[in-house]
């Protein structure tokens, strides 16, 4: 019996697959991010702000990324580190070494990641925007991250760049999201 | 009839059908211009008297023309014929008339006319009471009324989105033109929506010439531009319906309204528009002056019957004449004239007026009564050399125009009246709203496009923007010259609300049953109640009560308006989703394992739960959970309570942190170990109850209740950021991210030690109320707590949550040998109450510590909130303590929710002793057992009290017992 332990416990994605969903709507793709790990990191009283994998923590609403990592403001001294392709080691052991007397915790999968591309620039995700969140694409361009309210949920939107947009709600939602996002892009898709 | 000209396209035909009766028309349309041209003047019954009515207006303000568009599941009652854009293939019918429009044998109504006066509702159907539900109301209903739902599912989509923008110009029209042009060019990011399907407003009523051209030249020149202009964001078939707080519009697009069924499309978007300024260019709605019979089909606003003739070549008949107290009147008649209509008369009130054309006119005149059954044949005009009927099949009936000022109003701004203009203007604005053209009052083209301009600049230099106004071009500027009459005197009945069928009579009567205030006025006789909102009576209505008490109009009062500006679908207003995405729904990590292993679920709050997993042959719930609950007892249960709210507390003082949050001390916890705790609010009462784990010194890892998750954390980060902003704290929550699981049961242990990896679990290692980090089947990062919900030797297990589904199947497969089982909410519930654990039922809001048999867990050596409260007189003086119950007859039920009462005493609220707050079938004990909160409970173990449930007339005895029917000594879960 013992014996079976050993076979390693194989993981889900949080729409309960074993592979990544993807839908494709005309200009715009929308993709499941399993990949995507994830940890907060808390400034403690009297500490110094790090600079973890080399990049500075962006200020309030702000979002930056480079090689794979990117940081994005969640609240007063918090933020949110996440790493492509990382989510099976533990990323927060990783972070907790790059950000020393700070508070780190995993988040991993406390979210479900959802990646958003069209491929004809802004306008799209724009438009997708409009009918997702109550944000002013003005105030929120590429380069910064929010939370916000998305069909009674409350999810991280972030704008790595013009033609991208994350979403990221609780995993345990993610079904829910998907379907919310999922409508929504083939509403807009030409 | 069809007349020369207008914003039709002719070469296109479109078939559509009325009643039945099949008619044709052209793109732009509508269906009431459409029927118009097609000789149809009678188009709907009266609310209340069914009286034969016909279009009063062009637009969106119509009260009469309420016609069931389409049919089947997308039948819609109650839409206006003004505003209905005509497709091929269009259905509509007429409403509230039985058998048919022009028999309706409602009528005999009409009859009943004196009978059927203000407040006759409410004078009438006073008794019997009992009669009100089942016998008044549906009759009532049946024969008033407006249109019938056709009790189908609603089949169409309908979206929501949210824009913002500098400035948002409610209105296309002349004003609104101009605003919009003269911020877009500036470079505002500027949204102009406009109910209609096509940009110009009045404009596209009136034939007046801007630069000596045709007002649709200049409307294409600036439409040209905006379309250069990326900044302008043109929004048609949009209503603005409500100004809301902080500058937020709500506005409904009308996207797929206009075809005959939607296809892949949304049929409506509801949008919530964040517009740092406001312009209210939303024009101004015609009023009739009522006179006697002035109800019949023909008898419209002078302003919608030269619209009909100007934008849509449609006249209500070949023969019209004009009753008006000022000059806008005559100018319907020219434009009529123009067009090839016959024009028998202008009838102008004004003693002194002139003829501005080769017309006919009776001058100091009141139109007094009229003619015709279905439809208007004659007027009777009346002046001081006597009386004559004057034959035509249409009045257009101009009594100068009321400003748009709704939207002005929903914040309630109250409008206050101007003798100059004789007209109620916008007073007090929301924040934010500057009003242009005809709806401040600015009725020429001319003084619309100035004030369009004007207020555009001033709107973007309070933005600190700089526009320049916008080249205007040359338009009408004449004055209307209008002479107040706001009815005619006379004996018949006049109507001053068309849609809720109020006459100048009721009016009069409720002002002779002292309903003088305005706002009584109007909820005795529900004037301007309708779905119109007494857009084409309000005004009139106030002027008629200030004539009856001989007061200013200003002093008789104002009106009011609320959202919505015209009727909203409540179909877009919920956003579209419905049925399973109706709201967010949490699967938790062993969803798709408990499905496919028979699970039944339950929801609780957005979770969806598996309640217990059936079995083959199980038929009845009861042996589902039974099985489940001794199988945990007997051998091990595994049950997801990843639901369980997970916060992550970290810092220097996370300790003292939790020691004021919690009743009893946390900070004395020892790392590697968990402790049981209560949370109590302000007030003393208990709040939620939960775990404390301490991983390190400085980390602690806190559980709540499902329920109170969210409530919780939020609570703690108010403690954080607002009570104690000095202590060094960090929050964030988990709960989503590990997958938790209950492992209980005396194999419990065994079934463990197969999955973790070289970890002692003996009870020496890892007693109860220990906690470790340790990895899992191989390598997996995981944490393990040593608490138990259900008494029995029990482990909480969690890893992250994406190898949650892979966990319990594993666990299962390890655990055959054992009796493992899963088990739902059901048998979690079961087991708890065995053990006598309070749950929500018990942590109701309103137990306290004390109550909970807790009172010693609040510690007296430390302050903690809600700890001084909870020492208050009265609840300690609460005598009503938890304690479990079993039926006398181990047959009876014990039910939740009844009532205690000693044995054989009087049942009142004063001898009231408790109720039954849980309450179970136990498999353990053979029979039902329940948790209560009873009075002196603790001294009254063994005595036989009575349950009573009032509701099914059950009187239970039960048999006061301690609440842990199972292992009172706590023997099994320390093994």
């Amino acid at each position: 019996m013992p014996e079976a332990a050993v076979q390693p416990l194989l993981a889900l994605t949080a729409l309960g697959g074993a592979t990544p969903r993807k839908a494709v709507h005309g200009v715009l793709t929308l993709e499941e991010n399993p990949g995507l790990a994830l940890a907060s990191l808390a400034l403690r009283r009297g500490t110094s702000r790090p600079t973890p994998f080399g990049i500075p923590l962006p200020d309030a609403g702000g979002w930056t990324g480079r090689d794979g990592v990117s940081i994005f403001w969640t609240a007063p001294d918090q933020w949110l580190v996440a790493a492509e392709a990382r989510a099976d080691s533990d990323f927060a052991a990783t972070v907790a070494a790059e950000a020393p007397g700070c508070s780190v915790t995993e988040q991993t999968d406390g979210f479900a990641a959802f990646e958003i591309t069209a491929s004809t620039g802004e306008a799209p995700i724009l438009s997708l925007m409009a009918k997702l969140v109550n944000l002013d694409p003005r105030r929120y361009g590429p380069g910064t991250a929010t939370r916000t309210g998305l069909e009674h949920m409350s999810v991280f939107v972030i704008r790595p760049a013009p033609g991208r947009l994350s979403v990221l709600g609780m995993r345990s939602a993610a079904g829910s999201l998907w379907h919310a996002l999922e409508t929504a892009v083939a509403r807009i898709a030409p | 009839m069809r007349l020369q000209g207008g914003l039709i396209d002719r070469s296109k035909t479109l078939r559509f059908t009325f009643d039945g009766k099949s008619y044709q028309g052209h793109p732009g349309d509508t269906l009431a211009s459409a029927l118009l041209a097609n000789g149809v003047r009678l188009m709907g019954r009266s609310f209340k008297y069914h009286r034969p009515r016909g279009p009063l207006s062009a637009g969106s303000e119509e009260p009469n023309a309420l016609v069931e568009l389409r049919s089947g599941a997308r039948q819609e009652p109650n839409t206006r014929a003004t505003v209905v854009e005509l497709f091929d293939g269009l259905e509509a019918a007429s409403q509230n008339r039985w058998p048919s429009l022009a028999f309706d044998a409602m009528a005999v109504n009409d009859l009943l006319a004196d009978f059927l006066t203000a407040g006759f509702y409410y004078k009438t159907f006073m008794w019997p009471r009992a009669f009100w539900e089942k016998l008044y109301e549906p009759a009532i209903r049946n024969a008033a009324g407006l249109g019938r739902l056709s009790m189908e599912a609603d089949p169409d989509a309908y979206d929501k989105g949210f824009l913002h923008c500098d400035l948002l110009v409610v209105g296309g029209g002349a004003a609104g033109l101009a605003a919009a042009l003269t911020a877009a060019r500036a470079g505002a990011s500027v949204i102009l929506a406009d109910e209609d399907h096509r940009l110009g407003g009045r404009l596209l009523a009136e034939s007046d010439l801007l630069d000596d051209q045709p007002a649709t030249t200049w409307i294409a020149d600036v439409e040209s531009e905006f379309a250069s202009l990326p900044n302008l964001r043109i929004m048609r078939r949009t209503t603005v319906w409500g100004a809301f707080d902080h500058g937020v519009y709500g506005a409904v697009e009308r996207v797929a309204d206009h075809l005959p069924t939607p296809a892949s499309a949304v049929r409506q978007t509801l949008w919530r528009i964040t517009a740092r300024r406001m312009i209210l260019a939303a024009g101004a709605t015609e009023r009739h002056i009522p006179f006697a019979n002035n109800d019949r089909p023909g008898i419209m606003l002078a302003g919608a019957m030269r619209a009909y003739a100007n934008r849509w070549a449609a006249s209500p008949a070949d023969r019209v004449a004009v009753f008006t107290n000022n000059d806008d009147g005559h100018h319907s008649a020219l434009d009529m004239k123009a067009k090839g209509v016959s024009v028998a008369a202008v009838i102008d009130a004004r003693p002194d007026a002139k003829a501005f054309g080769d017309y006919r006119l009776i001058a100091g005149a009141h139109v007094t009564s009229s003619r015709g059954r279905l439809g208007l044949r004659s007027v009777q005009v009346t002046h001081d050399r006597g009386r004559e009927w004057i034959d035509c099949g249409a009045l257009g009936v101009a009594g100068g125009w009321n400003p748009n000022l709704q939207l002005a109003s929903h914040q309630r701004g109250r409008p206050v009246w101007d003798d100059t203009l004789h007209a109620f203007l916008p007073g007090d604005l929301p924040a934010g709203m500057t009003v242009a053209g005809a709806a401040a009052g600015h009725g020429s083209t001319q003084a619309a496009l100035a004030s369009g301009t004007k207020a555009a600049v001033e709107a973007l230099a309070a933005l600190g923007m700089t526009a320049l106004p916008a080249t205007l071009p040359r338009a009408e500027d004449r004055a209307s010259g209008l002479h107040p009459l706001w009815h005619v005197p006379g004996k018949g009945r006049a109507w001053v609300d068309f849609q809720n069928d109020v006459t100048v009579k009721d009016i009069r009567l409720a002002h002779k049953e002292n309903m003088r205030p305005v706002e009584h006025l109007k909820r005795w006789t529900t004037l301007g109640m309708a779905t119109d909102q007494g857009k084409t009576s309000n005004v009139t209505a106030l002027a008629v009560m200030a004539e009856l008490t001989g007061q200013s109009i200003a002093a008789t009062g104002t009106t009011i308006f609320r959202p919505p500006y015209t009727p909203v679908s409540l179909s877009v207003l919920g956003g579209g989703d419905t049925g399973t995405h109706f709201r967010p729904r949490r699967l938790t990590p062993s969803h798709e394992w408990a499905r496919a292993h028979g699970a039944v679920f339950v929801e609780v709050g957005q979770w969806m739960r598996a309640q217990y997993f059936v079995q083959p042959g199980e038929t009845h719930w009861r042996q589902s959970v039974d099985r489940e609950v001794l199988a945990t007892r007997k051998g091990v249960g595994i049950c997801d309570v990843t639901t369980l709210g997970k916060i992550d507390v970290q810092g220097a003082d996370a300790g003292a942190f939790l020691d004021r949050l919690y009743a009893n001390p946390m900070a004395s916890l020892k790392v590697g170990m968990v402790r049981y705790g209560l949370m109590l609010r302000e007030d003393g009462h208990a709040y939620d109850d939960g775990t404390c784990a301490r991983l390190t010194e400085d980390h602690f890892v806190v559980t709540t209740t499902t329920a109170q998750a969210g409530p919780v954390y939020r609570h703690m980060e108010f403690a954080r950021q607002c009570l104690w902003p000095e202590l060094d704290v960090q929050l964030i929550s988990t709960t989503d991210a590990w997958a938790q699981f209950s492992v209980a049961g005396p194999n419990a242990r065994k079934l463990l030690e197969r999955i973790v990896d070289g970890f002692d679990l003996s009870n020496a290692a890892f007693p109860f109320m220990a906690c470790a980090s340790l990895t899992v089947c191989g390598g997996l990062r995981a944490r393990l707590f040593r608490i138990s919900f259900s008494g029995e030797l029990a482990y909480e297990i969690a890893v992250p949550a994406r190898y949650g589904h892979a966990l319990i199947a594993r666990m299962i497969e390890l655990g055959a040998d054992l009796g493992v089982t899963p088990y739902g909410t059901e048998a979690l519930g079961v087991l708890r109450i065995e053990k006598g654990h309070p749950a929500g039922n018990e942590l109701n809001g309103q137990t306290t510590a004390q109550m909970l048999g807790m009172g010693q867990m609040v510690s007296a050596k430390k302050d903690a909130i809600g700890a001084v409260m909870s020492r208050r007189e009265g609840l300690l003086a609460e005598p009503r303590v938890l304690v479990g119950l079993l039926p006398v007859n181990p047959a009876d039920p014990v039910v939740a929710g009844s009532h205690l009462f000693t044995k054989d005493a009087e049942q009142r609220t004063e001898t009231d002793e408790g109720w039954i707050t849980s309450a179970a079938f136990s498999p353990h004990i053979g029979s039902a057992i329940g948790l209560g909160f009873l009075a002196n409970g603790r001294a009254r173990l063994g005595e036989v009290i009575t349950a009573a449930n009032p509701l099914q007339g059950q009187q239970i005895a039960l048999r006061v017992v301690s609440a842990h029917f199972v292992d009172p000594e706590g023997e099994r879960l320390r093994a």
